[in-house]
């Protein structure tokens, strides 16, 4: 291997926290077909940020995902990550530094839990203490007991724990670049409710770049920093955050996409305390609602209870306010507004 | 026609227990070395073939149409350029053990679900290394029963081997047949037939041990 | 795109199903040019050869035709016969509720195959008689459980559920059994015939040890006598018989099978 494979990678591994992923005008055409599958894709990625893919299945959003660790090679077009050229680079040896989760989660099921997620670390040549500690940590960190969970093989998991040593399985080395095909599109909708919010905890943590493909708008609102929706050929629709593309979905592809309650949707996105809240009264104070709690939640907690208003407690538990519907109402303005204006500044900037 | 003793066969036996010994471990031994060879052989053929589908179709039918060659055929045209014994024996053997092991080696190893070979892939395996340490692990198993069941066919293959001067039991059923009218034909050929069955039901139950205590537990169902 | 997917799915299915209709007329074909070409490759040697007259007495058209019609007859009678033995034994068998039986068969059935034929063949010959009744005997034991046990699983492997439905829609067990489990087993049954079979020819081969006649005979005359010529004529037309019998059963395989399976 030439010496700047090396330090490539040893560049791009370094980075832990995070690396900057560049798409430019990336195609892939199979051999035999007329209409590319991916034509002229082009997207930045900040070191951090968690990219959902959003789009009809068969429109490319795997394949574009997939190129990124070169499990299918692009056509034309360049990747980089961290500024590196990752098709100049050796496919295995740029794969060990980028996890990988797909939906059929693929744990070998001829070796144990802590087998499986020691594969990189073991390729990388780490020590077998090192191997091991991390391995634990892993564990802990998917929220699965080691004591319990190291020595047992895949098939007596159940299906969310399998997923979540799958995760576990891509962290191991530490890659700086996380690529997630539908993860928990194969389990039920309770354990994946909760595979989701793990998941949010583990990114707030771990601030891995991640690109993360799904067919599901509401997993892409509840977990993305950033969505792209995308149609045939890969051709992004709208790129934007969550709350953005609620309020303001660029075309009719999107809003369609959207379907219907966009605007409870919205409001599952933005806490209570960014609302302007009425008097604390101990009149309200029968039904309370916490400041970090979403305005949807308070919304619900009105209608569940038919209080025309209801109290509002910080996270020491004290009234700080009240909420009525018409408050919600123009909190949700208020956001929309406030969207509007970043993107004149970012508009006036560009 | 030679009438069934009892007491006969019993002191057949305790004359001649290790000659027949002997020549049951003879008959293992040149099993076990045309298993050996064909299990090198099958394996590799079926790890270069297992994902190009006409090669694999092809390797099948030939080894497929190796089956169906009469044995005592194929001995007496191994003779010629092998000579008698042990050499041709083995060549013959190892032939007929082809099938079973290359037809469940591609089996095997088109059985590794598609996902665990992709996530191999994206955790940075080499094909090399996918297949020796994620494939063929999972392949194990099926690639063993392929394995018995060779030892099966060979086991009672290796009997009429001995007609070409092979080595084993066989010995001691055509000494049966050429003292045909004598009072220990029967004890030889009766002799020879039984130690076969032994062997071959020992055998499989070896062979049940060693696929239980070489496969992953993560593989039993 | 979808659509666009859904075509290449659609056309790799479709290339898929291509190769393998190649491959199996490939296959479907190759027998009988292999037979062909060894056949014509014997008779191009044989010619080259000056025979002298011990292999002019075996190596002549009058001979080989007895030989090979004894060889025949010993195989085809001895498939028959077990056909009309053990296909009815096993349909009654998969009847019974009894799990010993079954399980005694299936056990029977596994030592049987650990059984040599060379060694049943010379047994029987010992303890009864030589000649061609106890070859055919000989074969018939000996073909009569692999056979009796694909008649067995071919029944036992069918979903139980569409025996649930065909009763379900007023069919008698007799009903079923001819119009939906018997067709449904059929592919089983007759690999099992087609397996047996072609061991039959291995077999009868091995009967010339007990004076039963059959290609065995040349081979063994080949090499008592060190004949190579009559040996190898001897071994390349049963191996040519073998061949030809697979062909000819796996062709009727094809046909019988129903369509669906």
């Amino acid at each position: 291997m030439p010496e700047s494979t090396d330090t490539a990678l040893t560049q791009i591994a370094s980075r832990t926290d995070g690396a900057r992923i560049v798409l430019d005008r990336v195609s892939k055409v199979y051999p035999g077909q007329d209409a590319p599958a991916v034509e002229e894709f082009s997207m930045v990625a900040e070191p951090g940020e968690l990219i959902m893919f959003v789009g009809p299945s068969g429109c490319g959003k795997t394949t574009t995902m997939k190129m990124i660790n070169r499990i299918i090679e692009p056509s034309s077009g360049s990747i980089t990550i961290d500024g590196r050229d990752i098709l100049s680079l050796d496919p295995s040896e740029l794969r060990r530094h980028i996890g990988y989760v797909i939906q059929q989660i693929g744990l070998f099921p001829h070796m144990t839990i802590a087998e499986n997620i020691a594969v990189v670390p073991k390729l990388l040549g780490w020590t077998k203490q090192r191997t091991a500690d991390r391995v634990d940590e892993l564990l802990q960190t998917v929220q699965l007991d080691p004591g319990t969970f190291a020595h047992r093989y895949p098939r007596q998991l159940s299906g969310g724990q399998q997923q979540r040593v799958g995760v576990a399985r891509a962290l191991a080395a530490d890659p700086p670049v996380m690529l997630m095909d539908e993860p928990f599109g194969a389990t039920d909708p309770i354990t994946r409710e909760k595979l989701q919010a793990e998941f949010l905890r583990l990114q707030e943590s771990i601030g891995k770049t991640i690109i993360f493909v799904t067919h599901d708008f509401d997993e892409a609102i509840r977990l993305g920093d950033r969505i792209a929706v995308l149609s045939e050929r890969s051709q992004i629709e709208q790129f934007d955050t969550p709350a953005a593309i609620l309020a303001e979905p660029a075309n009719d592809y999107v809003r369609s996409f959207i379907g219907q309650g966009a605007a409870l949707k919205r409001l599952a996105l933005i806490p209570v305390e960014t609302a302007v809240l009425g008097a604390a009264s101990a009149a309200v104070d029968h039904h309370r609602i916490a400041t970090d709690d979403s305005l949807r939640d308070a919304l619900d907690l009105l209608i569940v209870t038919g209080a025309p208003a209801i109290g509002v407690v910080d996270r020491s538990g004290t009234l700080v306010g009240s909420l009525t519907v018409e408050r919600i109402s123009t909190a949700l303005g208020a956001d929309a507004t406030a969207l509007a204006a970043t993107r004149s500044d970012e508009g006036r900037l560009a | 026609m030679t009438p069934f003793d009892l007491a006969g066969l019993l002191t057949f036996w305790s004359r001649r227990w290790d000659d027949i010994l002997e020549l049951m471990v003879e008959h293992l031994v040149v099993v076990l070395i045309s298993l050996a060879i064909a299990m090198v052989i099958g394996v590799v053929v079926g790890m270069l073939t297992w994902n190009k589908p006409i090669p694999a179709a092809i390797v099948i039918a030939a080894a497929g149409v190796a089956l169906t060659i009469p044995s005592l055929a194929l001995l007496a045209l191994l003779i010629r350029p092998f000579g008698l014994g042990w050499t041709s024996t083995v060549i013959a053997l190892t032939f007929y053990s082809l099938l079973p092991i290359v037809r469940n080696t591609i089996v095997g190893l088109r059985e590794v679900p598609p996902s665990v070979l992709e996530s191999a892939m994206g955790m940075g395996m080499g094909p090399i290394k996918r297949m020796m340490s994620i494939q063929l692990p999972i392949a194990w198993p099926i690639i063993l029963t392929g394995v018995r069941v060779a030892a099966q066919l060979t086991i009672g293959i290796a009997a009429i081997a001995a007609y070409v001067a092979g080595p084993g039991l066989g010995t001691l059923i055509f000494n049966g047949l050429s003292s045909l009218g004598s009072k220990n034909a029967l004890n030889f050929a009766l002799t020879g037939t039984l130690g076969v069955i032994i062997l071959a039901l020992l055998v499989d139950a070896a062979f049940v041990q060693i696929t239980r205590l070489t496969t992953s537990r993560g593989l039993r169902a | 795109m979808t659509v666009s997917t859904a075509t290449t799915a659609i056309s790799t299915a479709s290339a898929a199903r291509r190769t393998d209709r190649r491959i199996r007329i490939a296959r479907r074909a190759a027998t009988p040019v292999i037979v062909v070409l060894s056949l014509g490759g014997l008779l191009l040697w044989l010619s080259t050869l000056e025979l002298d007259s011990i292999e002019q007495r075996t190596l002549n058209w009058d001979y080989i035709f007895l030989r090979t019609g004894e060889h025949l007859n010993l195989t085809i009678v001895a498939s028959i016969l077990v056909a009309v033995l053990a296909i009815p034994t096993g349909i009654l068998l998969s009847r019974t509720r009894s799990r010993f039986t079954r399980g005694f068969v299936l056990g029977l059935a596994n030592v049987g195959q650990a059984t040599p034929a060379v060694g049943v063949v010379i047994l029987l010959a010992i303890i009864w008689q030589t000649g061609y009744t106890t070859a055919l005997v000989a074969l018939v034991i000996y073909s009569f459980l692999p056979v009796l046990r694909n008649t067995m699983i071919g029944l036992e492997q069918i979903d139980p559920f569409v025996k649930e439905s065909a009763l379900g829609m007023g069919m008698t067990s007799g009903q079923v059994l001819r119009r939906i489990e018997l067709p449904l087993a059929v592919p089983v049954i007759l690999a099992g015939l087609r397996t047996s079979l072609v061991f039959c020819v291995g077999v009868a081969t091995i009967a010339t040890f007990i004076n039963a006649g059959g290609l065995g005979d040349m081979i063994v005359n080949g090499l008592k006598l060190q004949r190579f010529p009559v040996l190898v004529t001897g071994a390349v037309l049963v191996a040519s018989i073998a061949l030809l019998i697979d062909w000819v059963a796996s062709v009727i395989e094809d046909v019988l099978r129903p369509k669906g399976v």
